[in-house]
């Protein structure tokens, strides 16, 4: 008899969140089965890749970055324009840093005008990310789900000290929320419980684990977002059950690994593959771990996650 | 029992004879106006008794007319008999009838251990303690009989009593010579057998015969609070009763800011100090209260965690802080109460109840001792809720503990207008879920000061389910009410406008208030888990649950279920047991066989490390919620929030 590997089977799904609108959406979630488990269950939509861009031009960035986006990364529009037709992104995650009390404190009606161009200018599918400062983001997310009405976007990330706003922004205007919560399955749990308490549909909810970096708790984020996916699955928690989206791009590009020049520190080798091949490893375990949405940055690392997802597969 | 019936809600409750009418309307579920927490001041509660026979006390809060329509305030008026009351439309909250669609499985009376219960479990021990007061008449020596005052006892003693074999405090003998001859030669000898391999000693005499004075003091030495019952060793009752803040509190609220203050220069000295301070004033409390004579109380026995003891005992308890978390002792020698301070009697001597480790100390040994965890057949859960949370798990065959700080909101420690559970204390409350106006009664239907345990989970378990609250205690600020505002930027909740309370000043649930609680919550349920996890048992395997604690007579199981400080579980079997530490103290003042039990506790129990244990963090992080994360496991509360 032929040897026949061992298969679990498992009683919760996936939800399916689909973003964007008809004629050029992406789906996230909807598996029955571990990432990359194809022998034991089906796995409908392949992980997705949302890479960055900035609303404002980034400052001491790698030259790793500034070789291959520094043309255009003083204009969004262009910035997201090229990473959806040459780098071929399945989505933009614009990151409204502009909106910092602590930089610009660009306001809501100017940023919104940002996330404007840029929809006007691109097919693809697009997640808003806010400037990080709970207040802020609660205040400029609810512009952006106005002004983007019609487009059904991402809009995040919603924190316990936002998720009101964030989430009645997307209930008004018919969008999607990434829920962060620091590394933690418990707290990624409450914050589901409390949005779709509001009347937020859970089919809209994406989980952020606030991941880290290679190096800079990788380990952890894997341990978490495995457990978020065998809570899932396994017990089949229904609040459990949305995709997972990784802002990883930022986490890996400012550490000192993926950053420093070869001038500081020769023995750490090319500094382009370093901080290549930094992100890759990080989006690569982030993966394997479960999640469904990568956010990244250098269009190499992109294309290195496509050729994996391809080899195993997936990219069909 | 008097079953009395509401109208126009239709409800009936029973009560125990004498109950007053507003607590039966809080146990039936039905909302009466009260603000003044039934101190009769505010003139609210107004009901009309329509059938049956009340007592009721005048008020000129009614008029004459009134009065002959029938109306009483509930807050005075108790019940002997089975009554119809109607509940008139001033005194209704609102609607009252959104109130009745409520489940409630109000268990307040049953949930109590009763007093005959509590007798039960002495009678289990015959009262025997470790003092004996002997009256002896002595022969007045002779120069034929001329040997010592002490021999001579020695013989009389032996002849009258049967006792030879002890030894003589040198106390005793210093004052031996005048005090017999002053006595005319007839006096009490008082005995103590320390048990175990040492010798009897005689630890006083005093003049004539005092052997019906014979008295002793139970003490619990809480973190945050002291409690002192003077106990008649003779009849085994307690005679008079004492409680106050460890006047500790000032150096800190809980345990590890105690030992860190102990580290100071003189630390350790002026905690000790500060211990023996409180305990001093409460003696002369119950001595005051029970017109004892101080010099009657032959002996002591206090049970407290184990810094506590440590710090009573002057020992320096440095190293239960840090890892590995070891104390100096845990079964510590029997002291002279003089020697820490203690205004008792010269040969008084002090007993702590053995600790099992650095964090399971005597009290919990004292709690399993006097609620009889160690000897029931059913798997029991204890659960002693002070400013250490301890659970044990366990039956007659073994017993499993473990500690976390919990803090001491439950106490009313770190709690806005937190209180302990004494007059005036709101240990009672109701929102209404329609105009969220609050229904409260306060220990002693005093006018309100402040908020005890049981008040306090009621508060949360309120807030939470009329939605003023949601999950992680934040307030819906949305909610235009006038009792839900913000003051300095943080949102609270008013319980009692100022005009009713006993402090003039309003008395409030803050935001802040309801993190502590979540957090003390969080960390008993997470020690619940972890205990019934590293046993592999589900929570429905536990056939008892005991908890011991400060909250206040009230504690109503259902809603501390509510907030998911218990695990769901039928409330029938849950009880909750008062001071479990003072009860175990009791007994073994009153009985040498219970102190050997105890003995046998401290050594046979296991206990659980939680801080290096790999599941606690995750489980204590999921019970941060309310009413837990896992909300499958809260089915009832969850049906129940479905109502409102």
């Amino acid at each position: 008899m032929a040897f026949q590997a061992p298969t679990e089977q498992y009683s919760g799904k996936i939800r399916e969140v689909v973003i964007g609108t008809t004629n050029s959406q992406v789906i996230a979630g909807g598996q029955n089965t571990l990432a990359f488990h194809t022998f034991e269950g089906t796995i409908p939509h392949r992980p997705l890749i949302a890479m960055e861009v900035y609303d404002i031009e980034p400052q001491e960035w790698a030259d790793a970055l500034k070789e291959v986006i520094g043309d255009v990364w003083g204009d969004p529009v262009a910035w997201a324009k090229k990473c959806q037709d040459e780098f071929g992104a399945d989505l933009i995650c614009l990151q409204l840093a502009s909106a910092d009390p602590n930089g610009l404190n660009r306001g809501a009606d100017e940023v919104a005008e940002t996330v404007k161009a840029v929809l006007s200018a691109i097919s693809i599918p697009l997640i808003v990310y806010g400037c990080g400062n709970a207040e802020k983001d609660g205040e400029i997310l609810k512009k952006v789900a106005e002004v983007a009405q019609g487009r059904n976007i991402v809009i995040g990330p919603a924190v316990e000290d936002n998720y009101k706003s964030v989430a009645a922004a997307a209930l008004g205007f018919s969008q999607n929320v990434a829920g962060e919560t620091p590394i933690d399955v418990n707290m990624a749990k409450q914050l589901n419980i409390l949005m779709t308490n509001l009347g937020l549909p859970a089919e809209k909810i994406l989980i952020d684990p606030a991941v880290g970096a290679l190096g800079y708790g990788l380990e952890y984020a894997y341990s978490v977002i495995e457990r978020d996916r065998l809570a899932a699955l396994q017990q089949n928690d229904s609040m459990m059950q949305m995709p997972i989206i990784a802002n990883l791009g930022k986490e890996v590009w400012k550490t000192k690994e993926a950053k420093i020049s070869s001038e500081e520190m020769p023995e750490w080798g090319d500094p382009t593959r370093r901080g290549i091949l930094w992100e890759t490893i990080t989006a690569v375990s982030l993966l394997v771990a479960g999640t469904d949405i990568l956010i990244m940055r250098h269009p190499e690392s992109v294309k290195l996650i496509k050729r994996t997802l391809n080899e195993f597969g997936l990219m069909n | 029992m008097p079953k009395i019936l509401f109208y126009p809600d239709n409800r009936v409750v029973e009560v125990e004879k004498g109950e007053s009418l507003i607590r039966a309307a809080m146990l039936a579920g039905v909302h009466i106006n009260a603000s003044c927490g039934g101190s009769s001041t505010c003139g609210k509660c107004r009901v009309i008794i329509e059938n049956g026979k009340v007592n009721a006390r005048p008020s000129a809060k009614l008029s004459a007319d009134e009065v002959s329509q029938g109306y009483v305030l509930a807050c005075t008026t108790t019940v002997d008999e089975d009554i119809e009351v109607r509940i008139p439309i001033e005194s209704q909250m609102g609607d009252s009838r959104v109130a009745l669609e409520r489940e409630l499985e109000t268990v307040t009376h049953g949930g109590f251990l009763s007093a005959k219960s509590l007798v039960d479990l002495i009678g289990e021990f015959n009262i025997n303690p470790a003092t004996q007061r002997l009256y002896v008449e002595l022969p007045p020596p002779n120069l034929e009989d001329n040997v010592s005052d002490l021999e001579r006892l020695r013989r009389e003693l032996n002849r009258q009593h049967g006792i030879s074999n002890f030894q003589v405090d040198i106390s005793v003998l210093r004052g031996m010579g005048a005090l017999l001859r002053e006595a005319d030669w007839k006096i009490t000898a008082t005995i103590l057998s320390l048990g175990g391999s040492e010798c009897d000693r005689l630890i006083r005499i005093d003049k004539g015969d005092r052997t019906d004075k014979h008295y002793g003091l139970a003490v619990d030495i809480g973190t945050t609070s002291i409690y002192v019952e003077l106990v008649d060793l003779s009849s085994g009752e307690t005679l008079a009763k004492a409680s106050e803040y460890n006047a500790q509190v000032s150096c800190g609220e809980d345990i590890i800011s105690r030992i860190v203050y102990s580290l100071k220069e003189n630390g350790l000295a002026k905690l000790q100090e500060l211990v023996t301070e409180t305990i001093n004033k409460l003696i002369d409390r119950v001595i005051e209260k029970s017109g004892v004579e101080l010099d009657d109380i032959v002996h002591m026995v206090a049970a407290g965690n184990t810094t506590m003891t440590h710090i009573f005992l002057g020992v320096p308890p440095k190293y239960i802080r840090e890892e590995p978390y070891i104390p100096t002792a845990t079964f510590m020698p029997t002291v002279m109460a003089s020697d820490v301070g203690l205004k008792l009697p010269q040969g008084t001597r002090v007993y702590t109840v053995p600790s099992r480790a650095s964090y399971v100390g005597g009290d919990i040994t004292a709690g399993l001792l006097g609620s009889g965890v160690y000897r029931s057949e059913k798997l029991t859960l204890y659960i002693d809720v002070g400013t250490n949370g301890e659970m044990v798990l366990g039956n007659s065959d073994w017993l499993l503990s473990c500690s976390c700080s919990a803090g001491p909101a439950f106490e009313g420690g770190s709690i806005k207008n937190g209180m302990r559970a004494t007059k005036g204390a709101i240990e009672q409350v109701r929102i209404n879920p329609k105009t969220l106006e609050p229904m409260i009664l306060t220990i002693g239907q005093a006018r309100p000061r402040g908020i005890c345990g049981s008040g306090l989970i009621d508060t949360v378990a309120e807030l939470f389910l009329t939605g003023v609250i949601n999950e992680k205690g934040r307030f819906n600020t949305e909610i235009d009410h006038p009792r839900i505002r913000e003051v300095d930027g943080q949102a609270e909740y008013v319980l009692v406008w100022a005009a009713d309370s006993a402090t003039k000043r309003d008395i409030v649930i803050t935001e802040a208030d309801l993190d502590n609680l979540i957090r003390t919550k969080g960390a008993i349920y997470a020690g619940i888990t972890t205990l019934l996890d590293s046993m592999q048992m589900q929570v429905e395997a536990i056939e008892e649950v005991l908890i011991a604690g400060g909250f206040g007579r009230y504690l109503q199981i259902d809603q501390a279920m509510t907030i998911g400080l218990l695990p769901e579980i039928d409330p029938g079997k849950v009880k909750y047991v008062g001071n479990g530490s003072l009860l175990g103290s009791r007994l073994i003042l009153l009985s040498k066989e219970a102190k050997d039990v105890a003995t046998e506790i401290a050594q046979k129990m296991t206990y659980l490390e939680l801080s290096t244990h790999a599941g606690f963090m995750d489980s204590y992080v999921s019970a941060l919620f309310l009413p837990h994360t896992d909300r499958d496991t809260f089915p009832t509360v969850m049906k129940r929030m479905k109502v409102y």
